[in-house]
């Protein structure tokens, strides 16, 4: 059975259409990459499913679980934003919070001990959250969501505004968790983040899932092995040159990208330009950047 | 169901009085303003000549208006208005913690502040000479309507109109302080003239004073403050109701927001 389950979700705001069909589902084990931009209907989509909003229509089901009491256990959600006592220590907030779930001194004292220990907490366990930095706010509001031993992890958006340390480590922890084999809901407008993370990437465009697939299969979604960035003075010519191998040509951020349907060699390359005087030449896998924009239909031009 | 409120209700209190007690700066204030309150209106009535008796009506005034308007009413408002502002409310709708534990979980915790105070303002009282007479329990429920009024209003105010605590703090203390000069926290309501003792009648402080005062001070029995008691628990329960109400509106309003 699926961990979660979301059908034809549809939700507006003051009639403007945020959510337009929305579905998808996360397996056990699976850490599932919700991927848009800001105000694509990330946050809305887990609102929803954390009964904090009320869908239009459509079906959320998380273990079977339409709602209630039973479907909170089976959540654990860390906010976007540190929502955490901040004038309790790390030890406090975790044990203030597996009291709320009901769980025994006993279990709360194991419990405790346990996210200290896998969220490597130890040095502040007994520091305020107030006196620690951003980045071991995060991991301890992320720690907070799992006093429960929730199936479903939800982070929404866990590295915004991390410097880049903190957002390796937490990468890091992200992984060690998702082997401990609990599915995984993350939301992200941060490609690298989802493209070294996630097991599956669902790109949301216009309010449902345009396109989703392991990252293999996204790459095999575009007609492209390989890209080749190829600089000369006489740009039309490049291009022009391509077209006639029936190659697509696309510019990001202006310099034209060439879509190449197989592996070149640079050599092979080299011998395609022949007769343009070409300044610098360089090959690139496909990643998750350029299926990204394809999807999304911006950041390039033809 | 009525163990797993009192479980999730000690677990909010308990957290609320570790986080004052981390704070220091409430605790201090409610320390503080009224033992210095009690001291001064203490000495100023007693003119050097009866320290005892003038402790032991000025105690009753102080605690009420002094001492639990500001932590109770005060702190509560505070209380929510940092669990909305540090997003931690959301994280509260996300667990099965039940809107009612919640709520009593709030007032326990100040019940506690409330006795501490009570001990404290007392203790001073009788250091001073004050004498302690009447019947202590029907003066403690007395003190716990006074919590009960004070929390429900918190609520209200805190729900209703606190994005952030300084947005409260103004109003409530233009508003209150006028109605805990008026119900006799620091004068004696002998000093009224007839037409502000007629309006006296209609404010809930008035009637904490007079009934506490009545009973811990004067000695007088529950039959004799029976009028002020009466009119407290009609007060106590409009203002939790009030409270319960606006934190509702709060609660629905925090999850779509
Ligand atoms: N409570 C709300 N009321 C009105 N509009 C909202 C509300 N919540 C979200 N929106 C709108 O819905 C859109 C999606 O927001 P959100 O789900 O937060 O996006 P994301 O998390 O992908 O950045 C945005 O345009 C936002 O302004
Ligand atoms: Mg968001």
């Amino acid at each position: 059975m699926n961990i979660l389950e979301i059908r034809g979700v549809n939700k507006s705001f003051d009639g403007k259409l945020v959510l337009d069909g929305l579905s998808f589902s996360v397996a056990p084990g699976e850490i599932y990459g919700l991927l848009g931009p800001n105000g694509s209907g990330k946050t809305t989509t887990i609102n929803i499913l954390c009964s904090l909003l009320a869908a239009d229509s459509g079906t959320t089901r998380v273990m079977g679980t339409d709602s209630g009491d039973e479907r909170k256990r089976l959540i654990g959600f860390a906010p976007q934003e540190i929502s955490i006592y901040r004038d309790l220590t790390c030890a406090e907030n975790l044990d203030f919070f597996s009291r709320l779930y009901g769980l025994s001194s006993q279990q709360r004292r194991e419990r405790v001990s346990e996210l200290i220990e896998a969220f490597h907490l130890g040095e502040y366990a007994n520091t305020c959250v107030g006196n620690l930095s951003g980045g071991w706010q995060r991991r301890i509001n992320i720690a907070v969501a799992q006093v429960h031993a929730p199936r479903l992890l939800i982070l929404d958006e866990p590295t915004a505004g991390l410097d880049i340390e903190a957002r390796h480590e937490l990468w890091q922890l992200i992984q060690r968790l998702h082997q401990s084999g609990i599915g995984i809901l993350l939301t992200t407008h941060h490609l690298e983040e989802a493209e070294l993370l996630c097991s599956r990437i669902g790109i949301v465009r216009n309010g449902h899932i345009a396109r989703e697939g392991t990252l293999a299969e996204l790459r095999d979604s575009i007609p492209a092995q390989q890209l080749a960035m190829v600089e000369a003075g006489d740009e039309e010519a490049v291009s022009a040159r391509a077209r006639e191998h029936g190659w697509e040509v696309r510019r990001y951020g202006g310099k034209p990208t060439l879509w190449l349907p197989r592996i070149f060699s640079l050599a092979e390359l080299v011998e395609v330009f022949a007769g343009i005087s070409v300044t610098s030449m360089a090959l690139k896998p496909v990643g998750l950047e350029h299926i990204y924009l394809e999807v999304t239909g911006a950041g390039y031009t033809v | 169901m009525p163990y797993r409120i009192f479980f999730e209700s000690i677990a909010v209190s308990r957290r609320i009085l570790i986080e004052l007690a981390r704070m220091r700066r409430s605790l201090v204030f409610w320390v503080i303003f009224p033992t210095l309150m009690l001291l001064l209106f203490g000495t100023m009535y007693a003119g050097g000549k009866h320290p005892g008796t003038s402790f032991d009506h000025t105690a009753p005034g102080i605690l009420v208006g002094a001492a639990l308007f500001f932590s109770c009413l005060g702190g509560t408002v505070s209380t929510i208005a940092a669990e909305r502002e540090r997003r931690t409310l959301r994280r509260l709708l996300l667990s099965p913690l039940s809107p009612a534990s919640y709520f009593l979980g709030i007032v326990v915790a100040y019940l506690v502040i409330a006795l501490a105070q009570t001990v404290i303002v007392y203790g001073i009282a009788l250091g001073f000479g004050g004498h302690f007479q009447g019947n202590w329990l029907l003066g403690l429920a007395i003190i716990g309507l006074c919590v009960f009024s004070y929390v429900g209003l918190g609520f209200f105010f805190g729900a209703r109109f606190a994005r952030r605590t300084e947005d409260v703090n103004g109003p409530v203390a233009s508003f209150g302080v006028p109605l805990l000069v008026l119900g006799g926290t620091f004068f004696p309501v002998a000093l009224l003239p007839e037409n502000l003792l007629m309006l006296a009648q209609a404010d809930p402080v008035f009637h904490m004073n007079q009934a506490l005062k009545g009973v811990w001070a004067e000695g007088k029995t529950l039959v004799e403050v029976l009028p002020n008691l009466m009119f407290l628990a009609g007060f106590a329960v409009l203002a939790l109701w009030l409270g319960i109400r606006s934190y509702r509106a709060m609660l629905s309003q925090e999850k779509s927001a």
